[in-house]
């Protein structure tokens, strides 16, 4: 040993004991934290070593697994974690910036009550009156009591589901935008059509070698966009004795999806349907197809033109598609979100079932659990109960349908007709402020929970969700404020959760196991959930035969431009009050802290529009101000403007950026009940201001003019 | 106490054939390495803090327009244009890790080796960057919070390779191929990025940086990059 | 010119006119030595309100504009300029080498002139001198302001420390610091050492402090043969070791540029680039100050006189030629070399959003000189020339602007291209480092004699005029 320490080692040292003590000196309050929690043992309080917690990513309805990094009782970091079935270990900037939502300054930080709906202006309430507002409206007419919950299949939607059947109260409601845009429910019906079962069908992308995606954006937002985006990874990647995968996508814009698509055909939005028709007459003409559709009436011609594409080009597709050994084809939430999206969705799905890849490799399975989405009809239903005074207590949890829904459909204007409007919100979202009570749930990362995890992944997955931090404020759990009321027999949110971990004990091929609640509980907690250990989803049968829709693209109302709305990074728009998902750039643009429009540059030079202008965009429905951006990669005949900025709340991120464009989105439904949301049509006027917008690409050097 | 030698020499593989730009890495680094955010002002006058970005160009003309994504961050150069410009080696390169290091408390702000750096890939702390309470709880007690004043840039997550080999001297063996994964790789969803040792030829990096696709990002520089590129692009069965 | 001692013996009136020009020129009008001391003593001591209300505003700029505004920035950050990524570099490093530029001449007009026996260079030298003092002041800002963490600047200083770290040698900035250091220093002590006579000729003629500074500078100066005959060694030493100073502080700020990887700076032609560049800016701010001084201070116009500005009027018109010659030079090699990164910053040079800055520095630098300066006419009009030399100024900050932050925004990687412009910060200490160095000029105007008597008297005594067939052509007596 020599006498020097060297500089490496001195820091070598430092780094075991002191750079913590020194750098949590930073944070005033950290190290003080005197409450102990439930989960606090002896061995986490070591200084200078991080904890691991496993537990459930639940900014979407995805369910992702995640190891948080904790260090000396703070939530540091979200990484994936490794051994869980939906993500394996990857996370999207959503999940990633997970503490942002927890550690946000803009939270609620205990129960209050809004003397005035509309006004920020809240007073704090006693937790114990808060609570008897929620026994009270338990308590009383079952009938007038309504729950509407996000799209998350977690423990506290099976908790409501159980206690409203327990007091006689209409099932919950579980909706979300992203939902809206997958056209969930459309999928649904479809799979129910096609394979005979109302489940989710889950496609197995990593094992096909060619993806033919209709408006699926499956890379950024469709279904369990992690899960699909690992599969695309695997499905790309050429090894020994596997082709590199080829992927197709048909849609307006080059969307992230569409821009890692090797070809692409801008279709005219509505169109999708049709060319899976299309497609299906020319495969029928090839060996290898058996078709369980009657294309007999389908003309070929006639939808190309419809499309926007040229006929040799679907006929290079068709006999690429001939060749391939193991093609897959996705009904994305684009082609769903039109007056005909239900029959859309049949035709591509059939496209599927007549190459016959049900339960092969790169092929279509059955999901298990029960996909109870609402449609938006269903949820009119609710809006009609509310306008009619039939509701006199909501509860909302999970969702932000002020900012969410298309106001045309009335939501917040009936919620004037109901009595008492509670809100479980963390953050002061559009909803919370329209709410009498705000009784904030814990975020997800202070709380308990599970999540079933339905689209993405190969096998049934009960993700377990676990307190990774002390909740930091007088929050509760939803859950525990529902039980409450005594209704239901359950002590409290744990316990409910372990009794439905309670039919797992003693059941083999899980990834973990146990003969006992407690060791099955202590390995759920440690192994972030339960799950089958291997892929175990059926084959769907095959029992279809009808003649294929050949209904043309129909947008309704009048207008220059088709409109495409798209949910990013920001999910269902509860992700704009994360500053780093506000400052991740956007794929596609690159655009920060804003939202925009996107026009073909040839359509701006014909509007005479530029870079940052802005400009009207009004359909039926509304109008909103956008912010141009040339898109050099959308139909001229299509403008886009992404979903998820233009809160008017939900706190100092969010507010006042770019445009809701759901203001835009006349109230119309496919046949599944679903919001035709693609058959907007819009005008676009100049307003004659400018604004220019963060972009990370330059202004420039992109469009090669040097 | 004798010096320890570390053989390893760190380098990373991005497979833009399998990179669908979706930022996942980009936002991973920021939360991973307590990158400040700047807001929208300063972020659209270029003053964005981010070490590592998706550079996008768009190929071609309508309808056969297609984008390309280049993760582009430190390069982690074998003969860095940013050391020897430095005057007060602030930015070193690491006998140890054999990758090039910025010195916080040792840089005094000239920043010369930004204008220096062909990948543009270093960051200026123009202000003090204030995360408001209590949003600083999460800040990773690992990597320094950096003043103003001073450039940083992509380390490699050089706090991950320390924990790596202290873990791995802890159970008395050698590093092991993905003991060590910086919180790009391990967040990218598609798997795109590939990071690891160099030394070793078995080691997953060093095989897919041997790949007939693979290219340094301005080669013409001589200046020895550690991120080796896949090309993209390809047809169907190829 | 003052050499030429052959001349056509023809009589015609522009030769007529040249003996005119050196007439005025070596001022064949001697005056007394003692009124000659008088004229510089009084245009010393005698201010008027103006002058002092002149100091007072400049002072108030320095205060507020410079100091004020750099210290708001050093506790704000650097983000207040208006540098960004990629353009790091931004006007403060351009008013570096604007500084550091003008402070040539001052040591180029004296000490080359002095060594190539330039006579008509006498009445000037001092006020040169000082600009070059004064110009480096200014410029030896920048390199601080421009810091990020300016508290800790002393680490560019190789001083023994605790951490046994020594700057970085390899590092042209280390370089710059060691040269920048090194031409203060000794264009200081050339400042001083022709200073010493003409101090303690002011020494006899005060009282009070002015009395006290002046016999402590002057050392002791007595005039003896042996102090005179150690005198003229020292400035002749110094005359000709300051050259091969001043080239290389300039070499060396380019190497700054020229060192450095980036696409249109690494070019070879940068040091003799910067050269000529800075010496005519500076040789036109010393005519700029030489018309000011000779319109603001009293007696002046019999030290300066038009025909100084002509003579340099001719240099300038020189230098802006060989400039014209380097610029096309490293233009032409850089856009030979036919790499496509350069090719682009070329291009967006002159067709960009910024370039209008490029045509402006084209003009001012080329157009305007070459087109005025054959005119004798406008050579000898103070007015035009103060305008002039002001406009080459303009255009010499303009092509800094050009190399530096105009390049650095379009670097290899388009994507990131970003434009420039300065903000409040840069404006406000650009303003205020123009004010430190008139402030400096101004105050020491009044400390320091600005013409060295002792020269001027010595250039009289040492001229005459000779007849030589039937014109007459001056002559010099070798007095070393």
């Amino acid at each position: 040993m020599s006498e020097i320490i060297s500089r490496r080692n001195f820091l070598k040292l430092a780094g075991l004991g002191a750079t913590a003590a020194v750098l949590t000196g930073c944070g005033p309050a950290a190290r003080y934290v005197t409450r102990n929690p439930y989960y606090d043992m002896p061995e986490y309080t070591q200084t200078g070593l991080s904890t691991y917690f496993a537990t459930t990513c639940r900014e979407c309805p995805a369910g992702c697994g995640l190891i948080m990094r904790t260090f000396e009782g703070r939530a540091i970091k979200a990484e994936g974690n490794p051994a869980h079935p939906v993500n394996g270990g990857k996370l999207c900037s959503r999940g990633l910036t997970g503490v942002q939502g927890l550690y946000n300054p803009d939270r609620f930080k205990s129960a209050v009550q809004r003397p005035q709906r509309g006004d920020p202006a809240v007073e704090p309430v006693e937790w114990d009156a808060a609570l008897q507002v929620v026994k009270d409206a338990l308590n009383g007419p079952a009938g007038e009591v309504a729950f509407l919950l996000g799209l998350n299949q977690d423990h506290l939607a099976d908790l409501v589901t159980q206690l409203a059947e327990t007091i006689g109260a209409p099932a919950p409601l579980r909706y979300g935008a992203l939902g809206m845009f997958e056209g969930r429910a459309t999928l649904v019906k479809a799979a129910e059509q096609v394979f005979g079962q109302a489940v989710f069908p889950y496609f197995d992308i990593a094992g096909a070698d060619l993806v033919v995606s209709f408006g699926a954006n499956f890379l950024e937002a469709w279904l369990s966009p992690v899960a699909y985006s690992r599969a695309y990874g695997r499905f790309r990647r050429a090894e020994p004795l596997k082709k590199r995968g080829y992927l197709v996508s048909f849609e307006a814009r080059r969307s992230l999806t569409s821009g890692s698509a090797d070809e692409w055909y801008p279709v005219v939005p509505g169109s999708e349907g049709l060319l899976a028709a299309a497609l299906g007459k020319l495969l029928s003409e090839s060996s290898g197809f058996s078709a369980v559709m009657d294309y007999a009436a389908v003309d070929v011609q006639a939808a190309c033109a419809a499309a926007g594409i040229e006929p040799e080009k679907l006929e290079a597709l068709a006999q690429l598609i001939a060749r391939a050994e193991r093609p897959l084809f996705l009904p994305g939430g684009n082609a769903l979100g039109h007056a005909d999206g239900l029959a859309a969705a049949v035709n591509i799905l059939a496209l599927n079932a007549g190459r016959g890849n049900f339960g092969v490799p790169g092929g279509v399975y059955l999901t298990t659990s029960p996909a109870g989405t609402a449609t938006l009809t269903d949820l009119r239903g609710l809006v009609d109960r509310m306008r009619t005074g039939q509701v006199s207590t909501l509860f909302i949890h999970g969702c932000n349908p002020v900012f969410e829904l298309p106001p045309t459909l009335g939501f917040t204007q009936a919620l004037a007709n109901v009595k008492t409007v509670v809100s479980f919100a963390s953050f002061p979202d559009e909803t919370a402020l329209q709410a009498d009570y705000v009784l904030p749930d814990h975020t997800p990362l202070e709380g308990w929970g599970y999540q079933y995890t339905l689209a993405g992944v190969d096998r049934p997955v009960l993700s377990g969700a676990q307190p990774v931090v002390v909740p930091l404020y007088e929050t509760r759990a939803t859950a525990d404020m529902l039980l409450s009321a005594g209704k239901l027999p359950y002590k409290d949110e744990v316990e409910f959760i372990q009794s439905v971990l309670e039919d797992k004990v003693g059941q083999p091929d899980a990834n973990i196991s146990g003969t006992d609640l407690p060791s099955l509980w202590a390995k759920y907690l440690q192994a972030g959930g339960w799950w089958l250990a291997a892929p175990s989803l059926s084959a769907p049968e095959k029992n279809f035969a009808d003649g294929a829709s050949t209904a043309q693209p129909q947008a309704a109302g009048s207008g220059q431009f088709h409109l495409m709305t798209y949910p990013t990074l920001f999910g269902d728009g509860s992700g704009a009050n994360r500053p780093w998902l506000q400052e991740t750039p956007d794929p596609a643009t690159t655009v920060m802290w804003n939202s925009w429009v996107e026009i073909n540059p040839k359509t701006a030079e014909e509007l005479g529009l530029h870079d940052d202008d802005i400009v009207k965009v009004r359909s039926e429905a509304g109008e909103v101000e956008a912010v141009v951006y040339l898109y050099p990669a959308i139909r001229p005949d299509t403008v886009a403007i992404p979903f998820g900025q233009g809160h008017t709340a939900l706190g100092r991120w969010a507010e006042r950026r770019g445009c809701n464009p759901a203001e835009l989105l006349k109230v119309t439904m496919n046949e599944a009940g679903d919001l035709a949301f693609g058959d907007t049509l819009v005008t676009i006027t100049p307003t004659g201001k400018r604004r220019p917008i963060a972009r990370a690409e330059s202004r420039v050097g992109v469009y090669g003019d040097h | 106490m004798a010096e320890e030698q570390y053989p390893e020499k760190w380098g990373m593989v991005i497979d833009q054939d399998i990179c669908t730009g979706c930022q996942a890495c980009v936002t991973a680094c920021s939360m991973e390495n307590n990158i400040p955010f700047t807001g929208e002002e300063e972020v659209a006058y270029g003053r964005g803090m981010h070490w590592l970005r998706i550079q996008r160009y768009w190929e071609g003309e309508y309808p056969e327009v297609s984008p390309t994504h280049t993760p582009m961050m430190c390069q982690q150069c074998g003969h860095a244009p940013c050391e020897p410009v430095c005057p007060v080696f602030a930015t070193v390169h690491s006998e140890s890790e054999s990758i090039n290091l910025q010195v916080y408390n040792r840089c005094i702000g000239t920043r010369y080796c930004a204008n220096n750096c062909p990948y543009i890939a270093r960051s200026f702390n123009w202000f003090d960057y204030e995360v408001p309470a209590p949003m600083n709880y999460y800040l990773n007690p690992s990597v320094t919070v950096r003043r103003r004043g001073v450039m940083e840039k992509c380390t490699f997550c050089v706090q991950r390779i320390y924990a790596g080999q202290e873990t791995a001297k802890k159970e008395g063996r050698a590093l092991r191929d993905g003991d060590v994964v910086p919180a790009c790789a391990q967040a990218c969803p598609v798997d795109a990025i590939i990071f690891g040792d160099l030394t070793d030829p078995n080691s997953r990096v060093s095989q897919a940086a041997r790949s007939e696709r693979g290219y340094t990002q301005l080669e013409e520089l001589g200046t020895a990059p550690r991120v080796t590129y896949l090309k993209g692009g390809g047809t169907y069965g190829g | 010119m003052a050499a030429e001692t052959q001349s056509i013996p023809t009589v015609h009136p522009a030769a007529h006119d040249e003996e005119e020009d050196h007439r005025d020129q070596l001022m064949f009008d001697p005056r007394p030595r003692e009124e000659m001391n008088h004229m510089v003593m009084d245009a010393m001591t005698h201010t008027t309100p103006r002058y002092w209300l002149a100091v007072g505003i400049l002072g108030a700029i320095v205060a507020v504009c410079l100091f004020g505004m750099w210290g708001y920035m050093i506790a704000t950050g650097m983000g207040l300029a208006g540098i960004r990524k990629p353009v790091y570099w931004g006007v403060f490093i351009v008013l570096l080498v604007f500084w550091i530029g003008i402070s040539h001449a001052g040591t180029f007009v004296s000490a080359i002139l002095r060594v190539f026996k330039a006579e008509f260079r006498r009445p000037f030298t001092r006020a040169a001198e000082l600009m070059t003092t004064f110009g480096l002041a200014a410029g030896a800002l920048y390199p601080l302001v421009h810091l990020g963490r300016v508290w800790v600047f002393y680490w560019m200083i190789p001083y023994p420390n605790a951490r046994w770290l020594w700057p970085n040698f390899r590092s042209p900035l280390v370089w710059d610091f060691l040269a920048i250091t090194t031409y203060l220093l000794s264009s200081t002590i050339y400042l001083f050492l022709p200073l010493i006579p003409d101090l303690a000729m002011a020494r006899d003629r005060t009282t009070g402090w002015r009395h006290f500074i002046y016999k402590t500078l002057s050392l002791g100066w007595r005039g003896t043969e042996a102090e005179w005959f150690r005198l003229r060694k020292a400035i002749s030493i110094f005359a000709v070791a300051i050259i091969p100073v001043m080239f290389s502080v300039h070499t060396i700020v380019s190497w700054d540029f020229a060192v450095a990887q980036t696409a249109a700076w690494n070019s070879t032609i940068f040091g003799p680039y910067f050269i000529i560049g800075a010496i005519l800016s500076g040789v036109s701010a010393v005519v700029t100050i030489l018309i000011i001084l000779r319109s603001t201070m009293k007696h002046m116009d019999y030290f300066i006189r038009p025909e100084h500005i002509d003579a340099l009027g001719k240099l300038l018109l020189v230098f802006s030629m060989a400039w014209g010659y380097f610029f096309f030079n490293d233009y032409m090699v850089s856009w030979y070399g036919g790499y496509e990164a350069v090719r682009q910053i070329l291009t967006l040079h002159a067709s960009g959003p910024s370039a209008w800055i490029w045509y402006c520095m084209l003009i001012f630098n080329i157009g305007i000189p070459w087109l005025t300066l054959w005119n004798k006419k406008i050579r000898r009009t103070p007015w035009a020339m103060f305008i002039i030399t002001l406009l080459i100024n303009v255009g010499m900050f303009f092509e800094r602007y050009t190399i530096i932050p105009m390049t650095l925004g379009h670097q290899r990687m388009p994507f990131d291209w970003g434009e420039y412009s300065p903000r409040l910060p840069e404006i406000s200490i650009g303003i205020g480092s123009l004010a430190l160095f008139m402030l400096l000029y101004l105050l020491a105007s009044r400390v320091i004699p600005l013409v060295p008597v002792w020269e001027v008297q010595e250039g009289q005594e040492a001229h005459s005029l000779r007849k030589v067939g039937k014109t007459t052509v001056p002559s010099v007596a070798e007095l070393e």
